[in-house]
């Protein structure tokens, strides 16, 4: 796949601690021309970088290892930085908080993910 | 003594006959309406059978129907031991007795030797020896309501001509009264068994019962169904009370179920959570219908049982958990497998090389995942997981592997498939390219347990010597990938892979709490 112009740049959070999966997004926001930030595997790396780091939006895992990724979500929420959920679970696993939050299945194609961030960076220009 | 003192006489003989017998009748009614069981209700009949008739000897043959066919068996005999029977087969329906079984109607004979019916049957020809001594005979049939013969009333006396027409008539007043009291009894007895097995199951099954009166509100709940709200025995149990035991959140939905089993008359079936005493929670099930239906087509008293069914209803979420969770595992895997995918299509655009890589990846997943499963996906051991990535390439007893350990240790799911999977890809590049693509390679692998409390690790090291010499790749694969950044980012650990001359060497630091099996 091809860089999306639109994506072109987009700097996206990876939250996701299944090692190979975590590649796999990775490459796919490399592949549509954004930029990788972390990626995290633990929640307090995850959190730290959602407050610190220069970013636009993000890709969330639901689970990390038993501690769910909601704080960052709230984080996220906070700052005004839109994110969508990767999760196996389906809806099952979300707050009614998260409810209106963009869900990618496990697994997902590169479509699905530059579908996605599209709505993510249209919602941020929006603001 | 004149004619009138003579007819006097006679009359107050006769009047004193018919006090006696009706006082007789009198004691048979009563006790038939007071018996409380077949037996005493029968046995009292034949005794004022016997004492109305003036017999020797009464008995009652109960009709009894079986594979067999119709036979009949002494119910209850007076005037004679028991014994007196015992020596004999029981009547057969005979051309003397076939009236009696048959319901046609009563036999009264002078001297029942000179009936004509009698002694036409073998093997006695008349009565057995020994048999009591039988000239006066008098048999009634006991007919039931649906006209089912329940048995016969027999009476007999050693000298003729001892039944008159008179006691013949009042005999057939007993028989109907036996048959009505027999009939009765019969209903108590099926009433009583069916009572006590109701009851039986539902305390077998933990099951208790309610009934609610709808126009009056009045509830009433059995011991268990008390029991099943956290309540005694002997507490007070009334329709609010059960309402305010329901879930708050179960309430409504418990109403409009109840609401419209009493308004139209069905069928009542809702589960709910009750708040016990205690504040324990439980899941009661409750099942119920209408008992007797209103003039509008509702319930005019509804009754059901309850039943606690907590323990499946946590079956039941822990199945669902366990579905989840599985759900949640598979998915991942999927991902994962299409991340492998996707990288080794990277590495091998040629798609012979690309399928040989993929498999081969797939497979050592596919073991680490097998060691997991054997420990329920809740560890796997070091040791296994580093034997089953060197099992392709000639095991760990080959002699070109040097395992140098300071014990096994038992890794968490998560550090397992990632140590099994970058294991994997440092043996298949020292198969192809390091020092397991020559005969006189050597790879040594080594693991340490290090450092104190917060600080222990698990030190490995894969030390490769004795190949081609080695140069750093000018492409980076998936293994570099998945040691130096996959490790380094989702085990927190510090990995340095070195591309040295003399040998691949790779040194991975995993901090034990990251790595090792909660339990």
């Amino acid at each position: 796949m091809t860089p999306i112009p639109e994506l072109a740049g987009l700097r996206v959070l990876v939250v996701e601690d299944e090692m190979m999966v975590s590649m796999l997004i990775e490459d796919m926001l490399t592949d549509l021309g954004c930029h990788v930030v972390g990626p995290a595997a633990r929640l307090e790396e995850a959190l730290s970088l959602a407050e610190h780091a220069e970013l636009d939006c993000a890709v969330l895992d639901v689970n990390l290892g038993g501690q769910s990724t909601f704080p960052v979500a709230d984080l996220l929420r906070a700052k005004g930085a839109p994110f969508a959920f990767a999760t196996g679970y389906g809806d099952a696993g979300l707050r009614e908080v998260d409810r209106d939050s963009l869900v990618l299945q496990k697994p997902f194609r590169e479509v699905d993910l530059a579908k996605v961030l599209r709505s993510l960076a249209k919602s941020i220009s929006g603001v | 003594m004149g004619a009138d003192a003579s007819i006097g006489h006679h009359l107050a003989t006769a009047l004193a006959e018919e006090v006696r017998r009706a006082d007789c009748l009198n004691r048979i009614a009563t006790a038939i309406a007071v018996g409380n069981d077949l037996d005493s209700v029968v046995q009292a009949v034949v005794d004022g059978g016997v004492e109305l008739t003036e017999a020797a000897f009464g008995a009652f043959f109960y009709n009894v129907e079986d594979a067999a066919g119709e036979r009949y068996t002494l119910y209850a005999l007076s005037g004679a031991p028991r014994e007196a029977f015992s020596r004999y087969p029981m009547p057969r329906k005979t051309a003397i007795f076939a009236p009696t079984f048959d319901g046609v109607g009563v036999v009264r004979s002078d001297d029942i030797s000179k009936d004509p019916r009698y002694g036409l049957s073998g093997p006695y020809h008349g009565m057995p020896p020994e048999h009591l001594p039988v000239r006066s005979y008098l048999a009634a049939p006991v007919i039931g309501r649906d006209g089912e013969v329940l048995g016969g009333l027999f009476f007999g006396h050693p000298e003729t001509g001892r039944f008159t027409a008179r006691v013949q008539d009042l005999l057939v007043g007993v028989a109907a009264q036996a048959a009505v009291a027999i009939e009765t009894m019969r209903l108590k007895e099926t009433a009583r068994r069916e009572l006590a097995s109701l009851q039986f199951a539902l305390k077998a099954g933990r099951m208790g019962s309610w009934e609610l009166d709808v126009e009056t509100g009045v509830y009433t709940a059995s011991d268990i169904c008390k029991h099943n709200y956290g309540r005694a025995a002997d507490a007070t149990f009334g329709f609010q009370d059960l309402i305010d035991a329901i879930h708050p959140e179960d309430r409504p939905q418990m109403r409009a179920a109840i609401d419209a089993a009493i308004a139209h008359g069905s069928a009542y079936d809702v589960e709910y959570r009750v708040i016990l005493p205690d504040g324990e929670l439980r899941w009661i099930q409750v099942r119920g219908r209408a008992a007797q239906t209103a003039q509008d087509g509702g319930a005019r008293r509804l009754a059901g049982v309850s039943l606690d069914i907590t323990e499946r209803k946590r079956a039941e979420q822990r199945q669902q958990l366990l579905l989840n969770e599985l759900n949640h595992r598979v998915k991942n895997t999927l991902a994962t497998v299409q991340a492998i995918a996707r990288q080794t299509l990277r590495g091998c655009p040629n798609p012979e090389d690309f399928s040989e890589a993929f498999e081969a990846r797939l497979l050592a997943l596919s073991q680490t995942h097998n060691l997991l499963t054997e420990q329920n996906w809740r560890s796997a051991s070091l040791m296994a997981i580093l034997a089953a990535e060197l099992r392709p390439h000639g095991g760990a007893r080959d002699s070109r592997f040097v395992l140098d350990g300071d014990g096994d240790m038992q890794l968490n799911p998560k550090a397992a498939v990632a140590l099994g999977m970058a294991m994997h890809e440092l043996a298949t590049n020292a198969v192809k390219y390091g020092a397991l693509s020559g005969p006189e390679g050597r790879v040594t692998l080594r693991s340490r347990r290090v450092g104190e409390g917060e600080d222990r690790k698990l030190v490995l090291e894969w030390i490769e010597s004795g190949g081609p010499p080695v140069a750093p790749p000018s492409r980076r694969g998936l293994g570099a990938r998945l040691l130096e950044d996959g490790l380094a980012g989702e085990l927190s650990s510090v990995v340095r892979l070195d591309y040295r001359p003399e040998g691949v060497a790779c040194r991975m630091e995993l901090p034990m709490r990251v790595v090792e099996t909660a339990e």
